[in-house]
C-alpha cells in the first residue's frame, strides 16, 4: 500500500524546471534512498514531500491525502501529524536541553512528555546526556538526538535530509543502524543522500537528474 | 508536563540561556521602565513639592477686615480653621502703627506680627542676628537701622501716641494719675450726663464735676445741684461701683447710674488712649530688598500691651493650593460670616501655576520621548533576535509549530521581558525619583503602592508593542530554510 505517491509532479521556477514531470511511489514500511548532483531536484523534492512547498503541477498524495492542494497552514498540520525530520545540519534549538529539544517536537505535536522524550534519548543511547546543551555534544550525538526527536511523535514517514553529511563513519554507523532499527519496526523512511554507502543501506535508490527520475536501483544486497 | 509548562520552560531558557542579547532588551526596558517609573513619581510630586517651593516666594493670600469691620486674633484663629491643615503653610497677622522714637525724633511704621508664622510665609526674610524670642524685644528693618544707627543689642525707646489725647498725667502708669478724664452718658428720657473727674497723684477722684442739666430739676438735676452726691466719690479709686462705693440718691437711680457709667467709660476710654512708652531691645537686623526695610517689627503681645488693643490689620496666608484651589478658600473665607475680605496675590498666584504647568508639560514629554525610544530599542534587539534566531523559528516551523505558536511564543518572552523589566524599573525608578526629589526639592517622597502595577503592566505593553515587528518578520520565515544549503 503506497504510503507516497508523487504523479507527474513539476516545480517550475521561471525558467527552471527543477522537478520536472517527476512520478514516485512509496510503499508504507520501504526504505528509499534518493540521490543525485546537486541541482538534480533534491532539495526541492524534499520540500514538497516535507510539505514545506507546494508543485506547480501534478499531484502528492500522502497517506491517501492530496497534499499538493493544501493551504500552507493545512501543511503545517499534516507535517506534525506524519513527518518526522532529519537534516544535514541538526538543527537543535541551542538554548534547550537534549532533552528539551525531543520535547519542543511533542508540544507542537501534542503534549510535551519528559519520561517518554527520555526514553527516547535511551533508544538513541543518549540518556546519560539528556540534560546537556547541544554545545555540549558532539556532531554524532547531535544527530542521534535529532533522531530521536524525529521518532517521538511514530511519524508515518521519516524524511532525513543528508542525515549523515556532518558525520564521521563511526557516527554515521550508527545512525545507519538507528534507522535500520527504525525500518524492522515498520517505519518508512525516505533518505536524501549523495553518498552511496548511505543509499546503499536502503532498500531502493531513486536517481535524479536535471529534475528528472533517471533511474531506480534495487538493493539486492539489503539486509533486512 | 503540561503544555503551558513546557512553554514557560522554552521561554525562560530562551532568555536565561541566551543571556547577552536579552540583557541588552531587558536594559531596555528597564532602564525605560525607570524612566517612566521615576518620571511619573515626578510628575505627581512635583506639584507638592513645588507649591512648597513656591511658597518661599512669599504669602499668596491676604486677609483683611470687611468695610466697617475689624479684624482680631480671636476672629483671625476662626478663620484658620477653614483652611485644611496641610494646605495652610502659614497665616502671619500684621497690626501696623506709627510709633515714635523721641530721643531721635523719628517715627516709624511698626508691625506687630508673629514671627513663627512670619517664617513661614516671609522665609525670604533675612535676619542679621535673630527673630525677637521674648517680650520687648524688636526686629529693625536695614533702611531704619543705618539711618539711627542701631545694631543688634541695641535699646530703642518707642512711644505709642493715641490720636484721642487725655491732658496730663503719666502716661506710662495703667490708672493715669493725675489726669482728667471727661465722659458722659445717658441718663433719665435719653439726656446726656456729663462727668469731669480729676485724679489725684494715687489715681483717687481728687475733684468731681457733674453736668445734670438735662434731666429733671427734682429728680436727676439733684445729682448736680446737691453736692453731698458728687462728695461721696472723692477719694474712690476707679471704677466706682454704685450701691458699694457710692450710694445712688433717692428718686435719682437712673441719672446717678449713669454718672457712675460715665466715669467708669471715660477710664476705660482713658487707659485706652494713653500715650504709652516702652524701652525694646533689638535682636536683629532685618533684610528683605523690599518695604519692610523701613519697618520696625515687635509680637503681636508687645504690640497688644503698648496700645492696648487686640487689633489686626492683615493677616498674610501662604497656602500650599493650585490657583482654582485658592480661589475657592478665598470665596469660602468671605462666604464665612466673618466679616473678613480676601484678597489673592496675583503675581505670586499665577506665576505659581505657569512653571508648574510647564514643568509638568516637560516631565510628560521627556516621559513620552523615552517610552519610545525604548520601544525602539526593543524593538530592534527584538528584530536582531528574529534574525539570530531565523534557523530556530525554522526548524519550530519545521517541527509543526503553527504561526500562532511562533507569534505566542515571542509575544511570550516579550512579556516576560516587560514584567521583569518593568518590576526593575518600577524599584529603581522609585529610587531614581527619590534622589532627584531629595537633590533638587530637599524632601523625600513616599512610594506609590499603585506604581509598581502600572508601570510593570506600561512595560509589558510596550515589550509587547516593540515585538509586533519582530513576530511579523517571525512568522515569515520559510521552515525550508532548515534544509541542506541553507
Amino acid at each position: 500500500m503506497a504510503l507516497l505517491e508523487l504523479k507527474n509532479v513539476s516545480k517550475i521556477y521561471g525558467e527552471l524546471k527543477a522537478l520536472d514531470n517527476v512520478s514516485l511511489h512509496v510503499d508504507k514500511g520501504e526504505w528509499v534512498a534518493i540521490m543525485g548532483p546537486s541541482g538534480s531536484g533534491k532539495s526541492t523534492m524534499m520540500n514538497i514531500i516535507g510539505c514545506m512547498d507546494k508543485p506547480t503541477k501534478g499531484e502528492v498524495l500522502l497517506d491517501g491525502v492530496d497534499i499538493s492542494r493544501e493551504s500552507s497552514k493545512h501543511l503545517t498540520d499534516i507535517r506534525r501529524d506524519k513527518i518526522g525530520l532529519i537534516f544535514q545540519q541538526f538543527h537543535m534549538v541551542n538554548y534547550l536541553t537534549a532533552v528539551e529539544n525531543v520535547m519542543v517536537s511533542q508540544y507542537y505535536h501534542s503534549m510535551p512528555d519528559e519520561e517518554e522524550a527520555l526514553e527516547a534519548l535511551g533508544r538513541v543511547g543518549l540518556r546519560e546526556r539528556a540534560r546537556h546543551l547541544p554545545s555540549q555534544l558532539s556532531g554524532g550525538e547531535q544527530q542521534r538526538v535529532c533522531v530521536a526527536r524525529a521518532l517521538i511523535n511514530h511519524p508515518e514517514l521519516i524524511l532525513a535530509d543528508e542525515p549523515t553529511g556532518n558525520l564521521d563513519e563511526a557516527n554515521e554507523n550508527i545512525v545507519l543502524d538507528l534507522f535500520r532499527q527504525l525500518h524492522r519496526e515498520g517505519t518508512t523512511l525516505i533518505v536524501v543522500t549523495h553518498d552511496p554507502e548511505v543509499a546503499e543501506a536502503a532498500q531502493r535508490t531513486i536517481v535524479l537528474e536535471h529534475g528528472r527520475v533517471a533511474r531506480e536501483v534495487i538493493n539486492e544486497n539489503f539486509v533486512e | 508536563m503540561t503544555k503551558r509548562r513546557m512553554f514557560i520552560r522554552m521561554i525562560t531558557a530562551s532568555l536565561l540561556r541566551r543571556r547577552s542579547r536579552m540583557l541588552i532588551a531587558l536594559l531596555s526596558i528597564g532602564i525605560g521602565a525607570t524612566i517612566l517609573a521615576g518620571m511619573v513619581t515626578i510628575y505627581y510630586d512635583v506639584p507638592r513639592q513645588m507649591r512648597a517651593q513656591m511658597r518661599s516666594y512669599g504669602a499668596n493670600m491676604l486677609l483683611m477686615p470687611g468695610d466697617g469691620e475689624t479684624l482680631d486674633s480671636d476672629k483671625l484663629a476662626r478663620v484658620l480653621t477653614q483652611f485644611p491643615e496641610d494646605a495652610l503653610v502659614g497665616a502671619a497677622p500684621y497690626r501696623y502703627v506709627r510709633l515714635d522714637m523721641t530721643s531721635r525724633q523719628q517715627s516709624f511704621t511698626t508691625a506687630g506680627t508673629d514671627f513663627s508664622q512670619v517664617l513661614k510665609t516671609s522665609p525670604y526674610f533675612s535676619v542679621e542676628g535673630s527673630y525677637p524670642q521674648k517680650g520687648r524685644e524688636v526686629l529693625v528693618g536695614k533702611e531704619i537701622a543705618e539711618t539711627i544707627g542701631v545694631k543688634v543689642g541695641s535699646d530703642m525707646e518707642l512711644t505709642w501716641q493715641p490720636t484721642a489725647k487725655v491732658s496730663g498725667g503719666d502716661a506710662a502708669s495703667d490708672r493715669v494719675p493725675g489726669a482728667t478724664l471727661t465722659g458722659s452718658a445717658e441718663g433719665w428720657s435719653g439726656g446726656a450726663v456729663s462727668v469731669t473727674a480729676v485724679l489725684d497723684d494715687e489715681a483717687k477722684i481728687k475733684e468731681l464735676t457733674i453736668d445734670a442739666s438735662t434731666q429733671t430739676a427734682e429728680f436727676g438735676g439733684r445729682t448736680q445741684t446737691e453736692p453731698e452726691f458728687a462728695a461721696q466719690f472723692i477719694g474712690k479709686g476707679l471704677p466706682v461701683e454704685l450701691g458699694k462705693d457710692v450710694d445712688a440718691l433717692t428718686g435719682a437711680t437712673v441719672t446717678s447710674t449713669a454718672v457712675v457709667e460715665a466715669l467708669n467709660g471715660a477710664r476705660q476710654a482713658t487707659a485706652a488712649s494713653k500715650p504709652n512708652t516702652v524701652r525694646y531691645t533689638v535682636t536683629g537686623i532685618l533684610t528683605t530688598g523690599g518695604e519692610e526695610e523701613g519697618y520696625v517689627f515687635m509680637s503681636t503681645e508687645d504690640m497688644e500691651a503698648l496700645t492696648g488693643e487686640d487689633k489686626l490689620d492683615v493677616a498674610e496666608l501662604s497656602v500650599s493650593a493650585e490657583e482654582a484651589q485658592l480661589n475657592a478658600y478665598a470665596e469660602a473665607v468671605t462666604q464665612s460670616g466673618e466679616g473678613v475680605k480676601t484678597r489673592l496675590v496675583k503675581r505670586v498666584t499665577k506665576s505659581e501655576t505657569a512653571v508648574l504647568g510647564k514643568l509638568q508639560a516637560l516631565v510628560f514629554l521627556v516621559t513620552v520621548v523615552v517610552l519610545l525610544l525604548t520601544m525602539i530599542c526593543v524593538s530592534t534587539t527584538m528584530m536582531a533576535v528574529v534574525s539570530e534566531r531565523r534557523r530556530e523559528i525554522g526548524l519550530r516551523k519545521a517541527l509543526g509549530a503553527s504561526d500562532g505558536s511562533i507569534r505566542v511564543e515571542f509575544l511570550g518572552e516579550g512579556v516576560f521581558l516587560g514584567i521583569l523589566g518593568g518590576v526593575l524599573g518600577a524599584i529603581l525608578g522609585f529610587v531614581f525619583a527619590q534622589v532627584v526629589s531629595v537633590n533638587v526639592f530637599g524632601s523625600s517622597i513616599t512610594f506609590q503602592p499603585l506604581l509598581l502595577p502600572v508601570t510593570v503592566l506600561v512595560s509589558v505593553i510596550i515589550a509587547a508593542v516593540s515585538c509586533l515587528m519582530p513576530i511579523k518578520r517571525a512568522v515569515a520565515i520559510d521552515p525550508a530554510i532548515v534544509l541542506k544549503g541553507e
